[in-house]
C-alpha cells in the first residue's frame, strides 16, 4: 500500500480497505441476535419479523457503506443544511403532521411517511459537531457561544416536546449535551447547567406549567397502555421473564414468558426479556460486551480522528446508541420509566435501524477519513 | 493562523481526554446494567423462576345452579343433579386423538361423539375446554382420576346437569333444556352472558317453561381467580375473593304433579275392545275458581333427559316419524272439532236468540234443509226432546232445527265468552287458537274464493254441532267446562310464583250473558252422568262429588255407501287416522264446582266410549285429594340453596 498523503483524495478501493471491518463485524452480531429472537418471538417462524429484520439489516448495512465512502467534507458541508432541514420539517409537524396515537409525529413526503425527529437525532449530531468544529479551545465554555448550541438542542427537544414525544425530546437533549460537555465545557459550568435542568424540570412539575392536558399527554406516552396497571403489570411479567430464565437461560424457543404471550411487544420494546429469558445471564451479558464493544470502537474511532468535525460528530452517534441501549435494557429491568425505546439493531422498526446505520455510517466515514484536518471554516487544507 | 487553521492540540486533548471520562461512564451505567442482570436473574433467580411458573392469573366463570321447577306443593319436576364428567383443553392434550383412546378404555367415546369433540375443539380454539364424557358412574370417575397422570389436559370436574324426575310425564309442561348454539351465543346482550353460555355443558332452555323463563331460571354467574402455572394446570384456588354464582329463581307450578302422572298413566290405558298400541290422547285438569290446572297432560310423550344429554339421533328420527305426535303438546297445540261437547255453547246461544229451554222439537233421526238431509247420530230419532235432553241424549235434530234461524255471529260470540277461539298466558310457546268461525272470519279466510265468502246458513247447522269450521284445544274445552260450571270468565294458569313472587290469580269477571240461560246446561250436563244420559259409564257414585259432563264425538271421516258395500259395519273397520275423535268435558262437584276436566282420544270412536271412561278416572282421583283444599307451598319458604339434589 503506498503512502498516503494527508488530504489526499482516495479511490473507493482504498476506502473499502479502510473501513473499521471489527465494527461491522459487532454491528451483524447484534443484528443476528436480533434475528435470532425475533425468530423465537414468532414460536418458531421467519415471519413475520425475523426474516424482515435480517434483509432489512444487509440493506442498511449497504448505506452504512455508501455513507462511509462519501468524503467526509461533504458530510462536513451538508451539517448545517440537514439539521435545519431536519427543524423545518419538525417545526411543519405541528401544521401537516398526521396523528396517530394522540401524537403528531409524521409527515407525508412524497407519498411516503417521514418522521422528522428521527432525522433530528442525525441531524443535531451533525449540527453540534459542525459548531463546535469552528470553536477554538478558550471559546468552548464562554456564555456567549454557549447560547447557539443551547437553541440548536433546545428548539428540536422543544418541538419534539409538545408533539408529545417526551423519551426523543429527552434523548436528543441528553445526547446534546454530552457532545457539548465532550466538547470541553467546562465542569463548573456543566454542573450548574445540570442543577438549572433539574430546577427547571422541578418547577414545571410543581407549579402546573404544564397544562392538565399535557400532563395527561405525557402520562399517557409514559403509559401507552393507558392503564393504571398495565404498566406494573407488564413491568412484573418482564422482569419475571428476565429473572426466571437464570444463568444460561430456558433456552432458545423455550421462554415460557415469551412464548405464552405474558410479554407485551416482545418484538419491539420487550424484546431485551426475551433474550435474557431464553439465553440468561451468561447471554444477556454477553450481548451487552458486544454493545459496549461498538461504543469502545465508536469512541476510539473518535479520537484518532484528525478532524475536530468528524471527532465529535461519532461521539455524537455514539451517544445516541448508547443511551437508547441503557434506556432500554434499564426500562425493561425497572431501572428507567417505560418510554417506548427499542433496543437499537435488536428490536424489530426499519426507522431506527435506518437512523442506527446511518449514523454509523457516519462514524465510518469518520474512521476512513480519520488522516484528514480542514480548517475551521470548513475549507480543506 | 490558529483562527483559521483547525488543528488545535488542546481542543483535541480536552475532547480526548472528555470522550475516554465518556467511555468510563458508560462503562460504569453497563456495570450497573449487569448488575441489575446479576439481582434478577442470579441474586432473585429462583423467586421469578417460581412466578413465571406460578403467578399466572385466570379467570374462571363459575356456573350458577338453574332454577328448578317445582309444582304447586314443592315437589320437583325439574331440577338439577351431579354431573361427573370429563372435560379436555386440547392444548395441552396435544394428542387429542391418543387421548380419546385411552378414555374409550374407561368410558365408551362412541364416533359420533368423537367427531363432534372434534368439531367443537375447531370451533372454540385449544384454550377452552371442551367435554368429551359425561353423566359417569361413581365407579368410572374414580378409574379415570387414578389414571390421571397418564392423561394430559384432561379435566375431572362435577358439574350439574338438569334432572326431570317424572321424565315423560311432566315432558309438556316444564319443556326441557339443551345445548348452547350459535344463535343462543349471537342473542345475548352482554360479554358475561356470552362467556357463560360458553361454559363446557352449559345448557339453556328449548321447549315449554324452561324456555320461556330462560332468563329467570338462569341464575347469575360468579367469578374466581385461579392461579395457573406455566403448563395451564389450575395450582390455587383464589377462593377469598371469589363471587359466588347465585342459583336460578324457583318456578312454582299450579300442576299437581301426582295427578299429572296418574293423568297420564289413565290416558295411556287402551280403550276396551280396540285394539291400539298406543293411546293419543290429551287431558286438562283445572281449578276453577282459581284457573289454577292442576294436570296439563299428553300421551304419548317424549322424556325430557333424553333431550338433556343430547339426544339420539334415531330416537330424535323416531319421535318425529310417529304417527301419534309425541312432540306435539296436545292440550295446547292440538286442534279438534268439539263435536256435541259444542251443545253447551249452541244451547246458550239458543237462549240469547229466544229459544227458552221448554221448547220441544220432534227428532226422527234426519232433518231436510237446503238439498240435503242432516242426520242425528240415532238413527232412528229421538222422539220429543227439550233443551235439557238435548244436551243428555245429545239430541242433533233439535239443534239443527235451532240453526236454520239462528244467527252464526251470535252462535261465534257465544262461544268466544265460553274461551273458544283464543290462547292463554300459560309461558308455554305454540298454543293454538283454533277456529270459531263467523261471517267476517269466513270472508276473510275465503279472500281467494269470492264465492265463497258469503256464511251459508246451512254451515250453521254443522257448527252448531261442533263440526264443520268449528276446531278447539283441548285447554279451551276445559277453560268452556270451567266457565260453565262457574258462569265466570275464569282463565287458567300455570305459574304460580316465580322465585317468592307469587303471581295473582287472574281475574274471573261474570260471563256476560244472562247467568239464568246456564241452569238448563248445568243440568243437561248433570243429566249426561247421573240420569242415564250418554256418558252414564262415566257416574262418580261419591254423593259429595257428582261429575256433570258432556260427551263429544267429532267426525273425521264420512263413512260412504260405498264402504258399508264393501263390509265396512263398525267403526273400528277403519284404519286409525280415519276414526272419529273422542271428547269429553265435565266439571265437579254439581252443587258446588271446583274442578273441570276436558279429556280427548284421538281417533278414540266415541266420547261415551273412550274419552268419559278416562275424565272419571282422573276426575275420581282429583276428588280423592282434592289438592284445591290443601295449603299450597308458599314460595317465601323456598330454602335459596335447595342446591343439587342427590342422587
Amino acid at each position: 500500500m503506498a503512502i498516503i498523503l494527508p488530504g489526499r483524495r482516495r479511490g473507493v478501493r482504498d476506502k473499502l480497505s479502510r473501513l473499521h471491518w471489527p465494527l461491522i463485524i459487532l454491528l451483524t452480531m447484534i443484528a443476528g441476535a436480533g434475528v435470532v429472537t425475533l425468530y423465537s418471538v414468532a414460536e418458531g417462524n421467519w415471519e413475520p419479523w425475523a426474516i424482515k429484520h435480517g434483509l432489512r439489516y444487509l440493506a442498511a448495512l449497504g448505506i452504512l457503506a455508501g455513507v462511509a465512502m462519501v468524503p467526509i467534507r461533504y458530510w462536513m458541508a451538508l451539517a448545517y443544511p440537514t439539521y435545519f432541514a431536519a427543524l423545518f420539517a419538525l417545526a411543519l409537524v405541528p401544521f401537516i403532521g398526521e396523528v396517530n396515537m394522540g401524537a403528531r409525529r409524521w409527515i407525508e413526503f412524497g407519498g411516503l411517511q417521514f418522521q422528522p425527529s428521527e432525522a433530528m437525532k442525525i441531524g443535531l449530531v451533525l449540527g453540534l459537531a459542525r459548531y463546535y468544529h469552528s470553536l477554538r479551545a478558550e471559546q468552548v465554555s464562554h456564555i456567549l457561544y454557549l447560547i447557539p448550541p443551547a437553541l440548536m438542542v433546545g428548539a428540536p427537544v422543544g418541538l419534539i416536546f409538545i408533539q408529545p414525544d417526551l423519551g426523543t425530546a429527552l434523548l436528543l437533549a441528553a445526547t446534546g449535551a454530552i457532545m457539548i460537555f465532550v466538547a470541553g465545557l467546562s465542569w463548573r459550568i456543566g454542573f450548574l447547567g445540570i442543577l438549572g435542568g433539574v430546577a427547571a424540570g422541578y418547577a414545571a412539575y410543581r407549579f402546573d406549567i404544564l397544562k392538565e392536558y399535557q400532563l395527561r399527554r405525557i402520562t399517557t406516552f409514559l403509559d401507552p397502555e393507558r392503564d393504571p396497571l398495565g404498566q406494573g403489570y407488564h413491568l412484573l411479567q418482564s422482569k419475571t421473564g428476565i429473572g426466571s430464565g437464570g444463568l444460561t437461560g430456558k433456552g432458545f424457543m423455550e421462554g415460557t414468558q415469551a412464548q405464552l404471550k405474558f410479554l407485551p411487544e416482545m418484538q419491539t420494546d420487550f424484546i431485551f426479556t426475551v433474550f435474557g429469558e431464553e439465553f440468561g445471564f451468561v447471554g444477556a451479558i454477553g450481548l451487552l460486551l458486544v454493545y459496549l464493544a461498538v461504543i469502545f470502537v465508536g469512541l476510539s474511532i473518535a479520537m484518532q480522528s484528525k478532524l475536530h468535525f468528524a471527532r465529535m460528530m461519532a461521539v455524537g452517534v455514539v451517544a445516541t446508541f448508547t443511551l437508547y441501549v441503557l434506556i432500554n435494557t434499564g426500562m425493561v429491568m425497572g431501572l428507567a420509566p417505560v418510554v417506548g425505546v427499542p433496543l437499537p439493531l435488536v428490536s424489530y422498526g426499519g426507522t431506527v435501524m435506518l437512523t442506527i446505520m446511518a449514523g454509523f455510517g457516519l462514524v465510518m466515514s469518520a474512521h476512513v477519513h480519520r488522516d484528514q484536518d480542514m480548517y475551521r471554516s470548513g475549507d480543506s487544507l | 493562523m490558529a483562527g483559521v487553521n483547525a488543528h488545535d492540540p488542546e481542543r483535541q486533548e480536552t475532547v480526548s481526554r472528555r470522550t475516554v471520562l465518556l467511555g468510563g461512564g458508560v462503562s460504569l451505567l453497563f456495570g450497573g446494567v449487569a448488575a441489575r442482570l446479576y439481582q434478577l436473574q442470579i441474586a432473585d433467580h429462583q423467586k421469578y423462576l417460581d412466578l413465571a411458573q406460578e403467578n399466572q392469573f385466570n379467570r374462571r366463570v363459575l356456573t350458577p345452579l338453574r332454577g328448578e321447577i317445582v309444582d304447586r306443593f314443592g315437589g320437583p319436576l325439574a331440577s338439577n343433579r351431579k354431573n361427573f364428567r370429563v372435560l379436555l383443553v386440547p392444548e395441552q392434550a396435544r394428542d387429542v386423538d391418543a387421548i380419546l383412546d385411552k378414555i374409550n378404555k374407561i368410558t365408551p367415546v362412541s364416533e359420533d361423539k368423537r367427531a363432534r369433540v372434534m368439531r367443537e375443539i375447531r370451533r372454540r380454539g385449544a384454550f377452552t375446554p371442551v367435554q368429551i364424557a359425561d353423566n359417569l358412574s361413581w365407579e368410572d370417575f374414580s378409574k379415570l382420576n387414578f389414571e390421571l397422570p397418564h392423561l394430559s389436559g384432561v379435566l375431572p370436574d362435577v358439574g350439574e346437569t338438569r334432572d326431570y324426575p317424572y321424565g315423560a310425564d311432566a315432558a309438556f309442561v316444564v319443556g326441557y333444556v339443551g345445548a348452547v348454539t350459535e344463535r343462543d351465543l349471537s342473542a345475548q346482550e352482554s360479554d358475561e352472558d356470552r362467556v357463560l353460555l360458553r361454559q363446557p355443558g352449559f345448557k339453556v332452555g328449548r321447549e315449554g317453561l324452561e324456555r320461556t323463563y330462560e332468563d329467570e331460571l338462569r341464575g347469575e354467574a360468579g367469578v374466581m381467580n385461579v392461579k395457573i402455572n406455566a403448563h395451564g394446570r389450575v395450582i390455587e384456588e383464589m377462593v377469598d375473593s371469589a363471587v359466588p354464582p347465585s342459583q336460578g329463581r324457583t318456578l312454582t307450578l299450579t300442576i299437581d304433579s301426582e295427578l299429572q302422572a296418574h293423568a297420564m298413566k289413565v290416558l295411556a290405558e287402551p280403550t276396551p275392545g280396540v285394539d291400539q298400541d298406543t293411546q293419543s290422547a290429551a287431558a286438562v285438569v283445572m281449578d276453577v275458581i282459581t284457573g289454577d290446572i292442576l294436570v296439563l297432560a299428553s300421551t304419548p310423550a317424549f322424556n325430557p333427559n333424553d333431550f338433556n344429554v343430547g339426544i339420539d339421533p334415531d330416537l330424535w328420527r323416531d319421535l318425529n316419524a310417529s304417527p301419534y305426535k309425541p312432540l306435539l303438546n296436545k292440550p295446547l297445540s292440538g286442534v279438534y272439532p268439539p263435536g256435541s261437547t259444542f251443545k253447551v255453547i249452541s244451547a246458550v246461544a239458543a237462549q240469547r236468540a229466544g229459544v227458552k229451554p221448554n221448547h220441544s222439537v220432534h227428532c226422527s233421526g234426519r232433518v231436510w234443509y237446503g238439498n240435503r238431509y242432516f242426520h242425528c247420530w240415532k238413527r232412528g230419532g229421538h222422539g220429543h226432546v227439550d233443551m235439557k235432553n238435548s244436551l243428555k241424549h245429545s239430541c242433533d235434530v233439535f239443534y239443527y232445527d235451532i240453526a236454520k234461524t239462528l244467527e252464526i255471529d251470535l252462535l261465534a260470540d257465544t262461544a268466544r265468552k265460553f274461551g273458544l277461539g283464543q290462547t292463554y298466558e300459560l309461558g308455554i310457546p305454540g298454543q293454538q287458537r283454533g277456529v270459531v268461525p263467523d261471517r267476517d272470519w269466513k270472508r276473510e279466510y275465503f279472500a281467494g274464493n269470492p264465492a265463497q265468502q258469503p256464511w251459508f246458513q246451512g254451515e250453521t247447522l254443522s257448527c252448531i254441532i261442533g263440526q264443520g269450521y268449528v276446531t278447539s284445544t283441548p285447554l279451551q274445552l276445559a277453560v268452556m267446562s270451567a266457565r260453565v260450571a262457574t258462569g265466570k270468565a275464569v282463565r287458567p294458569r300455570l305459574v304460580r310464583a316465580v322465585g317468592d313472587l307469587v303471581l295473582p290469580a287472574p281475574e274471573a269477571p261474570l260471563i256476560d250473558v244472562d247467568q239464568d240461560y246456564l241452569a238448563v246446561v248445568r243440568a243437561g250436563m248433570n243429566a249426561v252422568t247421573n240420569e242415564y244420559g250418554t256418558a252414564a259409564r262415566s257416574r262418580l257414585e261419591d254423593p259429595d262429588w257428582q261429575m256433570a259432563g258432556k260427551t263429544g264425538t267429532s267426525q273425521v271421516y264420512a263413512i260412504t255407501a260405498e264402504d258399508r258395500a264393501h263390509g265396512l259395519a263398525k267403526p273400528e273397520d277403519l284404519p286409525w287416522a280415519r276414526r272419529d275423535h273422542a271428547l269429553f268435558v265435565s266439571y265437579m262437584p254439581f252443587e258446588n264446582p271446583r274442578y273441570a276436566c276436558a279429556v280427548v282420544v284421538e281417533h278414540g270412536i266415541g266420547g261415551a266410549r273412550a274419552a268419559g271412561p278416562k275424565a272419571r278416572d282422573i276426575m275420581k282421583v282429583v276428588a280423592e285429594k282434592d289438592p284445591a283444599s290443601r295449603t299450597p307451598l308458599d314460595p317465601r319458604t323456598l330454602a335459596r340453596a335447595s342446591g343439587v339434589r342427590e342422587g
